[in-house]
């Protein structure tokens, strides 16, 4: 059993880990980062959202690719070599975690791989294959991250995957079943449709992508209706593993009478921090009993030296937001008085079309009273949208009615999560309509978009009739 | 009915005042005592109260107009036109009848501040009774430390001895028998933490002491009906004891930037202002933007940062600045007083030009560093000198009086020539100092509605009599508040003489942006030894106070003895 002193511990090397540690080495802080893993970049890099990317990009190009036939390109139909497209996924995955293990390596930070688990306020333990390795620290940030909800009655069969399980990509099921509605069984349900699956998708409420609003997922629906069979308002009580495959039996609104049966079950209900993982209560550490932790602006736990970050803290659980958190709370240990303290989390689904918001959402508007007022610009008006077949999108703005300040924004269309950095900076910068009116965006682009939404609020559009036209 | 009769001001102090509000229209209904108009001298401001119920008719003043008394206010119809009931009253007028209203609520508020130790009584069985004495009413304080027991089993206690005593962390009290009696048990010792209603002891009374006076008799019975209705009866017992030394709560530290905020609504600000402005704890909502739409910009933090640092650091709204607060100070605020508690007040608003002047000396006092240098000096022969000119003066009818005022303003004038440090004052920067060629004394005038110091300009080049003359008019200009702020600037040091009242010394607050202010106090015959004997020399005693930025000791003390020996012989002034 070996020991180690240093200044900073930062368990796990997802996003918001390794952006603690690189932060706090480049701040002159001696740092250690723990993770179960070979490689850095946790689940993010590993088995999330680089990979999944990777696999819509194929995804995507084989439905342009079909689309063009409308247009008079006809391509043969494509066949698929798994291994190669695993591979291609792989390589992906392969040079970025690479990338950031030379980055440690640069930045002295040295990573030791195990489970780690508190011993004490100022000591951790790792049990790794190399046999146990104690860290006497000064300070810890814990960002031990999440892992995705098993549900209890979905038997142990190879056949039933989460999201981890899907990017293995073993083989193309005949018939797939997602079991929830959210981003991350969309985008994996994006990818084995492309790939020739049926899909089933299988949602408890009345909406995909619960935290958007109505009227975007409307649009997205519209999309997907020939691609997926959804059914809203619906739960699975039970799934039978048989031979010849897994049969579903579902409730609810949309539910067929008789069980169904998949070759493929997909769980995508959500994930749950690792909070209770870390024996973060041996060092004092407040965990909540749904596995969070609770910390401050600053992220700050309730130990002093103690911090936390990313999933674990708090949804939403974003890859984005962790680093954020993961900067500051390197900074605070470094002496820094900053905060975590944005004014808006982006959420991108990478659907196809993808769904992006940021701010408000209309109905958080709604909830909380705020005196709102919604500018919406449909594709179907834009040049380059109907230029590209992308038509089936819009842009939705909310402002505060009297000021005009942007306070929300939503996409739905292709590279929504592309264009939704504009808003993003325009609420934090407390820009107003006009300043995104008057901001000359170039033509004929998506990202146009936006500016016609501020353009249909100020009631100064001309690429569209302006309902705030003076009346002659 | 319809009886008109003149509104009338009554006396207000034998001089003119000015209207600074009119509390009531014409047509309203009001009742005796209630307010007609605020007026305002330079002393203080006053309501004047109608003397009996009536209907406002007229009123032939407004706000800015100057009455005495003897002046008509205005006609209202008095007597049973009255509608509204005399009960209302009281709560209509609170400024002006302080003798009416207040002293009442003084009184109830003294007799529960003396009421004593809750006491459950259980009669005994013949004549004889025991009370429970409990912890009365200690304010918030739980869990308060007995730290010293002062009656012991058997020990004869008189009303309102102590019989234990308390401490909390602001105050120690003792806990009074509520009456004479005899300990039979006590329910406490030394080290225990009691609280509001915890048992102190129990105290055998004589229930029919024929020698028990009526008060105590009347305590009893209170004891009685006490335990006559259910237990936790001393709580909502109507007199809830409020024990005197009720400790008040504890002092909250004053957020300076907890005042008006400037942003009402959202504040538009990046994140990277954000973040500065978290890192100077700034409160966003307190700055003004610069930017477009009010929008907050990093240069707009950092000069608020700026502004916060060097303004005077005051109670936000009390332009005194020496309210219950730090004064943005890095100290604990004033604990509130509650001082009807200890006996009769009254409040009188600072008159205008204490308002004024109290921020300025505040802020003079705690950003100077002040040295005081105390010097004598021997005017035996100035004086001598003084009267007789004064008796030439008068013989010739000139009209002039020379006071000792001046000769000190003379050689004050040849002081600073001789110490142009002392005619000086710091430039903004505090980088550099802006030295005068001019020599313009400030005088320190004690008038009736506070200090102010009108300045007497080119005393260098004026005469003695000249400035006399001078002298006598700003004076009497201050006297009458007929001052012009032109007459109260520019000057280059000041004097204060309290010479004319008494005192042996005082250290003067420094007039900034002088550098410098000489005190001159009483002077007195003194025993001085002139090498074989005493001889009695009048010695006048003077106390320069100066900025020790600009000035150090001994330049101090030179300038002192400078001054001094000009006065002991005025001929070196010509030197």
């Amino acid at each position: 059993m070996s020991e180690i002193k240093t200044q900073l511990v930062v368990l796990g090397a997802g996003p918001g880990g390794y952006s603690a540690a690189f932060r706090a080495a480049d701040l002159g802080i001696d740092t250690i980062i723990i993770d179960a893993r070979e490689t850095l970049g946790g689940v993010c890099l590993n088995v999330g959202c680089i990979p999944s990317k990777a696999l819509l990009h194929v995804a995507k190009v084989i439905q342009e690719a079909k689309h063009l036939s409308a247009h008079g390109v006809t391509f043969g139909e494509p066949t698929f070599d798994l291994d190669k497209i695993r591979g291609w996924k792989d390589s992906v995955v392969e040079q970025l975690t690479k990338g950031l293990s030379g980055m440690s390596k640069m930045r002295k930070v040295k990573h030791v791989q195990g489970y780690g688990k508190f011993t004490g306020p100022n000591t951790i333990e790792v049990e790794g294959k190399d046999g146990k390795t104690t860290i006497t620290f000064d300070n810890a940030v814990i960002a031990a991250g999440s892992e995705p909800v098993s549900l209890p009655f979905v038997p142990k069969d190879e056949r039933v995957m989460d999201s981890t399980g899907a990017l293995e990509m073993r083989d193309i099921p005949g018939k797939m079943l997602v079991l929830g509605g959210g981003i991350i069984g969309l985008e994996m349900g994006t990818v084995y449709h492309a790939l020739g699956s049926k899909i089933d998708v299988v949602e408890f409420l009345d909406q995909l992508m619960p935290a958007a609003d109505k009227d975007i997922v409307k649009m997205y629906m519209k999309t997907i209706k020939n691609k997926f069979n959804t059914m809203l308002e619906t739960k699975v009580t039970g799934i039978e593993a048989k031979d010849d495959g897994l049969y579903v039996t579902f409730e609810g609104k949309q539910a067929p009478a008789e069980p169904v049966r998949y070759d493929r079950v997909l769980v995508a209900v959500g994930r749950k921090p690792n909070g209770s993982l870390v024996a973060a209560e041996k060092a004092g550490v407040t965990v909540t009993d749904r596995g969070f932790i609770d910390v401050d602006k600053q992220m700050r736990t309730n130990v002093a030296n103690i911090f936390a970050i990313g999933d674990l803290v708090g949804q939403p659980m974003l890859a984005h937001k962790a680093a954020h958190e993961g900067h500051v709370a390197a900074e605070v240990i470094a002496g820094k008085k900053h905060y975590f303290d944005p004014k808006c989390i982006p959420s991108v689904a990478y659907t196809e079309p993808e769904v992006a918001w940021v701010g408000v959402t209309e109905k958080e508007a709604i909830e909380q009273g705020l005196n709102y007022e919604v500018a919406t610009f449909p594709w179907a008006a834009s040049g380059r949208a109907i230029a590209c077949a992308a038509t089936d999108g819009l842009t939705k703005m909310i402002f505060e009615k009297d000021t005009g300040r942007v306070i929300g924004g939503a996409i739905v269309g292709t590279n929504a999560g592309e264009m939704l950095g504009e808003i993003g900076l325009a609420i934090e910068m407390g820009a107003d309509a006009e300043d995104i009116a008057l901001t000359i965006h170039a033509h004929p682009t998506l990202n146009e978009s936006i500016g016609l939404a501020a353009e249909l609020f100020e009631g100064s559009i001309t690429d569209m009739p302006n309902p705030k036209a003076k009346k002659k | 009915m319809a009886n008109l009769i003149d509104i009338i001001v009554p006396d207000v102090g034998g001089e003119e005042v000015e209207v600074i509000e009119l509390c009531v229209a014409v047509g309203e209904t009001v009742d005796a005592e209630a307010s007609i108009v605020t007026v305002e001298s330079d002393k203080a401001s006053m309501d004047i109260p109608c003397t009996e119920p009536g209907i406002i008719k007229s009123l032939k003043v407004k706000v800015g107009d100057k009455i005495k008394q003897g002046d008509v206010l205005g006609q209202m119809e008095s007597g049973a036109a009255a509608p509204e009931p005399e009960a209302s009253a009281p709560a209509e007028s609170p400024a002006q009848a302080p003798e009416a209203n207040a002293p009442e609520s003084d009184v109830a508020k003294a007799e529960t501040s003396k009421s004593e130790a809750p006491a459950k009584s259980a009669p005994a069985s013949s004549g004889v009774k025991t009370i429970e004495v409990t912890v009365p009413d200690i304010g918030d304080a739980t869990e308060v430390d007995i730290i010293e027991l002062l009656v012991a089993v058997g020990d004869t206690v008189e009303p309102e001895d102590g019989l234990i005593t308390l401490e909390t962390d602001k105050a120690t009290m003792d806990v009074p028998a509520p009456e004479a009696g005899k300990v039979v048990s006590l329910a406490v010792k030394v080290g225990d933490k009691v609280s509001k209603g915890s048992l102190v002891l129990t105290l055998e009374v004589a229930g029919e002491s024929s020698v028990e006076s009526d008060s105590s008799l009347a305590d009893t019975n209170a004891a009685e009906s006490v335990i006559a209705t259910p237990p936790s009866s001393t709580d909502s017992a109507p007199s809830a004891p409020a024990s005197a030394p009720t400790p008040k709560a504890p002092p909250v530290p004053h957020h300076p930037s907890a005042g008006d905020k400037v942003n009402k609504g959202k504040v538009h600000a990046s994140p990277s202002v954000r973040r500065l402005a978290r890192e100077f704890g700034v409160d966003l909502t307190q700055v003004q933007g610069s930017g477009r739409k009010n929008r907050v910009q990093k240069d707009d933090v950092q000069s608020f940062v700026k502004y916060e640092l060097s303004r005077p650091k005051m109670n936000p709204g009390s332009s005194a600045g020496s309210g219950n607060t730090g004064g943005g100070l890095q100290v604990l605020a004033q604990p509130k007083v509650d001082f009807a508690k200890f006996g009769e007040i009254e409040e009188v608003p600072l008159t205008r030009i204490q308002k004024l002047s109290g921020p300025n000396l505040h802020r003079n006092w705690v950003t100077i560093p002040h040295v005081t240098q105390f010097d004598e000096a021997d005017i035996t022969d100035l004086e001598s000198f003084r009267k007789e000119q004064n008796a030439i003066a008068e013989k010739r009818k000139l009209g002039v009086k020379i006071t000792p005022l001046v000769f000190m303003m003379k050689a004050v004038a040849d002081a600073l020539k001789e110490y142009p440090a002392f005619n000086s004052s710091l430039s903004e920067s505090g980088e550099s100092l802006i030295m005068k060629k001019y020599y313009h004394i400030g005088i320190a005038v004690d008038t009736p509605g506070g200090l102010m110091v009108p300045v007497v300009r080119d005393v260098d080049k004026k005469g003695i009599m000249e400035i006399s003359r001078e002298l006598m008019e700003i004076s009497a200009k201050a006297r009458d508040g007929k001052l012009k702020s032109a007459d109260m600037q520019g000057s280059c040091f000041t004097i204060s003489s309290l010479g004319g009242i008494g005192g042996t010394a005082f250290t003067p607050i420094v007039n900034a942006p002088d550098v410098a202010i000489l005190g001159v106090s009483k002077s007195e015959m003194k025993p001085k030894w002139n090498g074989k004997d005493f001889d009695p020399r009048l010695m006048l005693p003077l106390s320069l106070s100066y900025d020790h930025r600009v000035i150090d000791g001994a330049l101090a003390a030179r300038f002192t003895v400078h001054v001094s020996g000009a006065l002991s012989d005025l001929r070196r002034i010509l030197l």
